[in-house]
C-alpha cells in the first residue's frame, strides 16, 4: 500500500528564511488519535512552538505524549486535527516529510545504526548524499555545524563505542545537518550522567537562541522542565491538562497537574530489620556480549532484609550483574555464595530452586511470553516444582489458583486467567511478572529496572512490593538509573562505572552528588572518604 | 483506502483464536485445491474431472484405498517428525534423511540375522521385528539428533544442517544398495535385498500395524504438548528461548530431544514405507522419491497449526490426494509430478494465507473530515499525495 | 588436471551469483531460504525455454525473470504481509520443487544445444561473476544506496526515522537477489550441468545460502568460499584425481555437504562468534512494521 508521493517544489531554505523572535514556528490544532481497541491517545491537543522557545511536553507513561510526537514526527498520522509550520499547513505521511519540513528529532531510545561511524549515521538518508559518499567533504561540514553549538564527537568511531551522550550529540547533529528548525526531544536527559545533563542543557539554551524551537518531552524529571523550558504544557490522558509560562509553575504544580491529584514525593519506607547475609560476591569478573569486560572484580554481600541500590547509567555493568547472579551469564573469576554455599556455575533452574528470583528488566522478551496465557505464564517459575508437577504432568487446576490469586493480590487488570500476557499492558504485565516470582518467596530478589517506564500509580505499587520482600527477609537487589529512587529505596547504595561498584553506600550516608559523580567516572577518592 | 463510503484498514491482530486459525487452515487448502485446478487446465483436464478421479480412487476404489492408508501413514509419521521440533520452533526439513538412516538400521538387522541370502530365510519375527522398528527408530532418532544437538549447543542454522544431512544420508543409501554395497540385491539390480516373507509386518483391519504408530502417536503427542512439564517446556522454548532460558529450561537439551523424537518418528515412517507396505518389501532403486514425500510433512504440519491430532485428517487428505493425483496423472494422460505440483501450490497458498494470522481486514463507514479547531485554515501548502 | 580446475572455477562462478543474490538479501535484512527453490526454477525454465526457442539468450532472461519475480514473491509475503521469513522461504522452496518437478519432467534429458563458447578455457560468465563480488562490493561500502541497505539490515527503525523507505529498498533486495539467483540456476542448467532431471539441483542453493552464513557478508570472502567448494564439488565427482580408490564414489559424493555442516559449526562456535560474529546483520530474519 505504498503511495508515491508528488514532490511538490518545496524549498527549506526559503521556507524558512526570516524568522522573527518569537514567530510561531509550528502550531498542531485539534489533534486527536484512537487506537484499534478504543484507546483515545490523543484527544483535541493544541500545541504550538515559537522561535528561541524551549516549550517543554510533560507528561506521564500513557498521558499521550508518545502519540503527539510520533504525530508531529510523521510516524503516525492523526485521526483528526492538522499541522501548520509558519501558519502552512502540512501533511506528514512518513518521517521523511517531517525532515523534509525541518522537523529534527532526539530520540529517547537513540535510534543510530551501532555498527556504522558517526559520520555514516549523520549522512543516512541525507538528500545530498547520493550516489558515492564523500565522507570527507561531509566530516568537515559536520564539524564546523559542531563548532556552533559548542559539541564535541569524534566523527570517525563507531557509534557502539560512544557514551550514551555522545550518541545524543550524534542524532542532535543529524537532525541540524538535515536542517532541522524544530527539534524534538524525546526524555532527553534520560540516561544521562549529572554532568552530561548539564552539557546538553547549556546546548538546548545556545540551541534556543539560534531561533530554533526545541520541544523536549518529559516523564518525571520536573527540575529539568523548570530549569531549561520557557514554556510548558503538560497531557493527562490524551488531553492538554495546562499550558502556561514556566515561570508560573512549580514542582508540586506540575505534578499535581500531571497526575490530577496531590502527589506525595516519597514511599514510607520502614527501619531495615537485616539478618544473616544472603548472597556474598566476591571478585566476580564476566564479559559482555561483545565479548569485553562487563563485570570487573566485583564483591558485595547482602544480608537478609536488605535492598542493595545498584546504581549507574545503562551499559556500565548492572545487566551483566544481573545476569551472572541469575546464572544466565558465566563468570569468568570470582565466586558468589548463596546462604554461605557456593552458586557461581549452579544452572539457572537450580537458583530458582535454592531460593534466587529475578525479575529481568526485558519483560516482553525475557520475563514473560507473550504468546502464552497469564496461567503458562505463571507456570515458568512452577513447571519444575513438585507441588505442580506431578510425575511430569503439570497440575493445571492448581496452576490456575494460583493466578487469579497473584492477579488479585497484585490488583492485575486483567479480563481473567486466560488471556495471553501479550494483551496485558507494561505495568500489568510487570505486576504479573513481579507477581510470579515474588510468590515463590525468594531468599535473593534481584529487580533489574522494576519501575521503568510504567505510571507513576503502577511504579508506587511496585516499590512498595519491593520494600514488602525486605520486610519479609529477603535480600533485594534493585537495579535503577534513577537516583531518586535509588535513593529512596535502598539500604546500601552500590555506585556502578565501566563493570565495577565505585563504593557501597549506607543510604543515610548517601548523597544525590557524590553518587551522580561516582557513576559518571569522574569522582576522585578522597582521604578519609567513607 | 477507500472503496466506495467504507474504509478499508488492515489491522494487525492482537490474538488469534485457535477457531479462527483453523478456519484459515481449511481455506488455504480450498483456495490451493481452486488454485491448482487451473493446473488441470492448463494441462488440458478439466479440474472437476481431475478431482473426482482423484477422490474417487483415493477414497472409494478399493485398489486406492489401500495405497491410501500406505500413504496416510507415512505421511503422519513424518507430520509428527516435523511438528516435535516446530513446536520448539525449530525447522526440521531433514524427515529425509532420518528415513533413509531409518531404513538402512531396520535393514541392517535383517542384514545381521542373515536375511540378506534369500527372501525365504526362515527368521523369527517375534525377535527380528521388534528389534527393526527399534533400530529404525533410533537411526533416524540419530539423524535427527546431530541437528538437534548442533542447534542446541551452538545455535547452528537446522535447515541448512537437516537438509546437508539429507543428501549425506541420500548418498549412504546409494553406496549401501548400489555398485556392489553391502545391502545390494543379490541379483546385482541396483537396488536393496528383498525383505525375507518371514519378517512381513502382520496388519489390522487389512492395514499394516503401522497404523498403530499413528494412532498412538497422536495421543501420545497431544497428551506431551498440552498436559507434560516437558511439552510445556517445548511450547516455551519455541515461543521465546530467551525467556525459556530465564525460566531455567535446558534449551540445549529440549533441542536435543525435539530432534531425536522427531527423528525417532521419521525412522518409523522409513520402516513403515520399506518394511511394512505390501509390494515393497525393500529399498527400491527410487528410494528418493519415498524420502522426498517427506516434505509433504512441513505442509500437513504447518496446516494442522502443529496439532498431533489435526495431523490425522489432514494427512488422510493429503495421502489420498498424493495418491489419487498419481493415478488422475496417468488416467489424463497429464506429465509426471502432478502430486509434486500439487504440493508446491498448497504451500505457497497456506504461506499467503499466514497474512490473515497476523492482520485482520476492517470495513468501516466513512467518517466525515473534522474542522480542526482555533487558527487561521490557511494554503495547503504541502498537501502531496492526495487523500 | 587442468580441466579439473576450470569445471571448479565454473562450479565456483555459479555458487558466487547464487551466494551474491542472497548476500544482497540479506545485508537487507531479508533471509531467503527458499534459494535452492529460485535456482530451481530459474534452472528449469531457463532450460525450457532455452530448448523451446533454441535460444540461450530467452533461456537466460527467462531464468533472470522468473528469480526476480519468485524474489518479489518472497519480498510480498515476507516484507508487506507480514509471514515469517523463514516460513516464506520454505514455501517458495517446495512451491518450487514441486511445479519444476511437473514442468520439467517432459523435458528429461540433455539440453541439446551447441555448447556456449569459453574465454581462456572457461565460461566468460566467470569473470563476470568476479566483477560482480567487486561491484557489490563497491556499491555497498562506498556509496548511499549501499549505506542505506546496510542500515536497513542492521536497525530497520532507524533507517525509517532517516528518511530510508525500509519497505522500498528490502523490496529492491529481495528482486535483485531473486533475479541473481534466478540466473544462477539458468548457468545451471544452461551451462554447467545441461541435462534436466529431477531435482537436478541437488541441494546446490542450500550451499550457496550456507556460503552467505561463512563469508560474514562479505562478497569476497563469498567469492572466496565459492572456489573452495567449487573444488570440493568437482573432487567429489572425481575423487580419483586425488586418492583413487578410496571409498565408493557415492561416499564421495556427501564431502561437499559433510564440509558444508562442519564449517558451519565451526562458524557457529562460540570462539569464532566472539570474534568475528558482529558482522551478522543485526535485524537478519526478523520482520519490521513501522510504529
Amino acid at each position: 500500500m505504498t503511495r508515491r508521493s508528488k514532490h511538490t517544489s518545496f524549498d527549506p531554505d526559503a521556507f524558512w528564511a526570516d524568522i522573527q523572535p518569537g514567530e510561531v514556528l509550528l502550531s498542531a490544532r485539534g489533534i486527536t488519535k484512537q487506537y484499534p481497541g478504543g484507546v483515545l491517545a490523543n484527544d483535541r491537543i493544541d500545541f504550538e512552538v515559537r522561535a528561541q522557545e524551549v516549550h517543554a511536553v510533560l507528561g506521564e507513561n500513557g498521558a499521550g505524549k508518545t502519540t503527539l510526537m510520533n504525530i508531529l514526527f510523521g510516524l503516525i498520522q492523526p485521526d483528526q486535527g492538522a499541522i501548520y509550520l509558519r501558519g502552512q499547513r502540512v501533511h506528514f505521511r512518513s518521517p521523511q516529510d517531517a525532515i523534509r519540513y525541518g522537523i529534527g528529532m532526539v530520540h529517547q531510545h537513540r535510534k543510530l545504526v551501532p555498527a556504522h561511524s558517526v559520520i555514516e549515521n549523520i549522512l543516512l538518508g541525507h538528500p545530498r548524499a547520493q550516489g558515492i559518499l564523500r565522507l570527507r567533504e561531509a566530516e568537515e561540514e559536520v564539524a564546523a555545524l559542531a563548532e556552533t553549538y559548542g559539541f564535541r564527537v569524534d566523527l570517525r568511531a563507531k557509534v557502539w563505542q560512544l557514551t550514551e551522550g555522545e550518541k545524543q550529540v550524534v542524532e542532535i547533529l543529524k537532525a541540524l545537518y538535515r536542517g532541522a528548525h524544530i527539534l524534538i526531544m524525546d526524555e532527553p536527559t534520560s540516561a544521562l550522567t549529572p554532568v552530561e545533563t548539564e552539557k546538553l542543557l547549556e546546548s538546548i539554551e545556545r540551541m534556543s537562541e539560534h531561533k530554533l524551537g526545541v520541544v523536549p518531552f518529559i516523564t518525571h524529571k520536573l527540575p529539568v522542565v523548570l530549569r531549561i523550558s520557557h514554556r510548558v504544557t503538560v497531557l493527562r490522558s490524551g488531553r492538554v491538562a495546562a499550558s502556561l509560562d514556566t515561570q508560573d509553575a512549580d514542582e508540586q504544580r506540575l505534578a499535581e497537574l500531571m497526575v490530577g491529584r496531590p502527589v506525595l514525593f516519597d514511599v514510607q519506607k520502614p527501619p531495615a530489620q537485616e539478618g544473616e547475609p544472603v548472597v556474598q560476591v566476591e571478585g566476580v569478573s564476566a564479559r559482555s556480549d561483545k565479548g569485553n569486560l562487563a563485570l570487573d572484580n566485583v564483591s558485595f554481600t547482602v544480608r537478609s532484609g536488605q535492598i542493595l541500590g545498584v546504581a549507574g547509567v545503562a551499559g556500565n555493568g548492572q545487566h551483566e550483574l544481573a545476569e551472572v547472579l541469575a546464572g544466565l551469564r558465566g563468570v569468568e573469576q570470582g565466586r558468589i555464595l548463596l546462604n554461605g554455599q557456593e552458586i557461581t556455575r549452579a544452572p539457572v533452574l537450580a537458583r530458582w530452586q535454592q531460593g534466587v528470583g529475578y525479575t529481568p528488566a526485558e519483560r516482553t522478551e525475557v520475563g514473560s511470553i507473550g504468546e502464552f496465557t497469564l496461567v503458562e505464564n505463571v507456570a515458568m517459575n512452577y513447571f519444575w516444582d513438585p507441588d505442580y508437577n506431578r510425575h511430569g504432568v503439570l497440575d493445571e487446576a492448581k496452576l490456575r489458583e494460583l493466578t487469579e490469586q497473584i492477579l488479585e493480590e497484585f490488583r492485575v487488570a486483567a479480563p481473567g486467567p486466560h488471556v495471553k500476557a501479550k494483551t496485558l499492558s507494561g505495568g500489568n504485565l510487570q505486576k504479573v511478572i513481579m507477581g510470579r516470582v515474588l510468590s515463590r518467596r525468594p531468599r535473593l530478589l534481584i529487580a533489574n529496572l522494576p519501575a521503568q517506564g510504567l505510571d507513576i500509580g503502577a511504579t508506587e505499587f511496585v516499590q512498595q512490593k519491593l520494600l514488602e520482600a525486605r520486610a519479609e527477609g529477603a535480600a533485594v537487589i534493585f537495579i535503577s538509573e534513577d537516583l531518586d529512587e535509588i535513593l529512596m529505596l535502598s539500604d546500601v547504595v552500590a555506585p556502578m562505572y565501566e563493570g565495577r561498584v565505585v563504593d557501597l553506600i549506607p543510604a543515610d550516608q548517601a548523597d544525590k552528588e557524590t553518587i551522580g559523580a561516582m557513576i559518571a567516572g569522574s569522582y576522585q577518592q578522597q582521604e578519609g572518604t567513607p | 483506502m477507500t472503496v466506495g463510503g467504507y474504509r478499508v484498514r488492515i489491522l494487525r491482530r492482537a490474538t488469534l483464536p485457535g477457531w479462527e486459525a483453523a478456519l484459515f487452515s481449511v481455506l488455504a487448502l480450498g483456495v490451493g485445491l481452486f488454485l491448482f485446478g487451473f493446473v488441470f487446465l492448463f494441462a488440458g483436464a478439466s479440474p472437476m474431472q481431475a478431482y473426482q478421479e482423484i477422490f474417487r480412487y483415493a477414497f472409494f476404489n478399493a485398489n486406492g484405498i489401500p495405497l491410501t492408508m500406505s500413504r496416510f501413514i507415512f505421511l503422519a509419521l513424518s507430520t509428527y517428525a516435523f511438528i516435535v521440533p516446530f513446536r520448539a520452533g525449530e525447522w526440521n526439513i531433514g524427515m529425509t534423511g532420518q528415513i533413509y538412516m531409518g531404513g538402512l538400521a531396520a535393514y541392517a538387522v535383517v542384514y545381521a540375522f542373515g536375511g540378506k541370502v534369500s527372501k525365504d530365510v526362515p527368521l523369527n519375527p517375534a525377535l527380528v521385528l521388534p528389534l527393526m522398528v527399534l533400530a529404525a527408530a533410533l537411526g533416524g532418532a540419530l539423524m535427527g539428533g546431530i541437528a538437534g544437538y548442533l542447534k542446541g549447543r551452538w545455535d547452528v542454522n537446522e535447515i541448512v544442517v537437516t537438509m546437508m544431512l539429507n543428501f549425506i544420508a541420500f548418498w549412504l543409501v546409494s553406496h549401501m544398495i548400489k555398485d556392489g554395497g553391502p545391502f545390494m540385491n543379490v541379483g546385482g539390480r541396483g537396488e536393496g535385498f528383498t525383505l525375507p516373507t518371514s519378517l512381513r509386518a502382520p496388519t489390522v483391519l487389512g492395514m499394516p500395524f503401522t497404523i498403530l504408530f499413528v494412532l498412538v502417536l497422536a495421543g501420545a503427542l497431544e497428551f506431551l504438548f498440552a498436559r507434560t512439564s516437558l511439552g510445556y517446556q517445548i511450547r516455551a522454548a519455541g515461543l521465546s528461548s530467551k525467556a525459556a532460558r530465564y525460566a531455567g529450561m535446558d534449551t540445549t537439551r529440549i533441542s536435543l530431544w525435539v530432534f531425536l523424537l522427531g527423528g525417532g518418528i521419521a525412522g518409523l515412517a522409513a520402516y513403515h514405507y520399506f518394511a511394512a507396505v505390501p509390494g515393497v518389501y525393500k529399498i527400491p532403486r527410487n528410494y528418493g522419491e519415498f524420502g522426498d514425500l517427506a516434505f509433504f510433512g512441513i505442509i500437513c504440519g504447518l496446516i494442522a497449526l502443529g496439532n498431533p491430532l489435526a495431523t490425522l485428517p489432514v494427512a488422510l487428505l493429503f495421502g489420498g490426494l498424493s495418491i489419487g493425483g498419481r493415478y488422475a496423472q496417468g488416467k489424463l494422460h497429464l506429465g509426471f509430478g502432478v502430486d509434486y505440483a500439487l504440493m508446491g501450490v498448497l504451500m505457497i497458498t497456506l504461506v499467503a494465507f499466514q497474512f490473515f494470522y497476523r492482520y485482520r481486514i476492517v470495513v468501516e463507514p466513512l467518517a466525515p473530515e473534522p474542522r480542526p479547531s482555533g487558527t487561521p485554515a490557511p494554503s495547503d501548502l504541502a498537501s502531496y499525495g492526495g487523500e | 588436471m587442468l580441466p579439473f580446475i576450470l569445471r571448479s572455477l565454473e562450479a565456483a562462478m555459479i555458487f558466487t551469483f547464487a551466494g551474491l543474490g542472497e548476500l544482497v538479501n540479506q545485508r537487507g535484512g531479508i533471509l531467503n531460504v527458499g534459494l535452492e527453490g529460485i535456482m530451481l526454477f530459474g534452472a528449469t525454465l531457463g532450460f525450457v525455454a532455452a530448448q523451446t526457442t533454441e535460444s540461450y539468450l530467452v533461456g537466460f532472461l527467462v531464468g533472470v525473470l522468473v528469480g526476480g519475480l519468485l524474489g518479489l514473491l518472497h519480498g510480498v509475503f515476507s516484507i508487506s504481509l507480514g509471514v515469517d521469513q523463514v516460513v516464506s522461504g520454505m514455501g517458495i522452496w517446495i512451491f518450487s520443487f514441486g511445479m519444476t518437478t511437473y514442468i520439467g519432467s517432459p523435458f528429461t534429458g540433455p539440453l541439446g544445444m551447441e555448447r556456449l563458447p569459453t574465454v581462456l578455457g572457461i565460461s566468460p560468465f566467470f569473470y563476470v561473476a568476479v566483477l560482480l563480488a567487486v561491484g557489490i562490493w563497491f556499491v555497498l561500502t562506498k556509496t548511499s544506496l549501499g549505506l542505506a541497505i546496510r542500515s536497513v539490515g542492521e536497525t530497520p527503525d532507524v533507517a525509517e526515522v532517516s528518511g530510508i523507505h525500509v519497505a522500498r529498498l528490502r523490496y529492491l533486495c529481495v528482486v535483485v537477489g531473486g533475479m541473481l539467483a534466478g540466473f544462477a540456476g539458468a548457468l545451471y542448467a544452461l551451462y554447467y550441468n545441461p541435462v534436466w532431471n529431477y531435482n537436478f539441483l541437488m541441494g546446490w542453493g542450500f550451499i550457496s545460502l550456507a556460503l552467505v552464513f561463512f563469508s560474514m557478508w562479505n562478497p569476497f570472502l563469498l567469492f572466496g568460499g565459492a572456489l573452495l567448494f567449487g573444488l570440493l564439488w568437482q573432487l567429489s565427482l572425481n575423487p580419483e584425481l586425488l586418492l583413487p580408490g578410496l571409498f565408493s564414489r557415492y561416499i564421495w559424493r556427501m564431502v561437499p555437504f559433510a564440509v558444508t555442516v562442519l564449517v558451519l559449526v565451526f562458524i557457529s562456535t562460540d570462539w569464532f562468534r566472539a570474534r568475528w560474529g558482529a558482522t551478522r546483520p543485526q535485524a537478519l530474519g526478523q520482520p519490521y512494521h513501522r510504529e
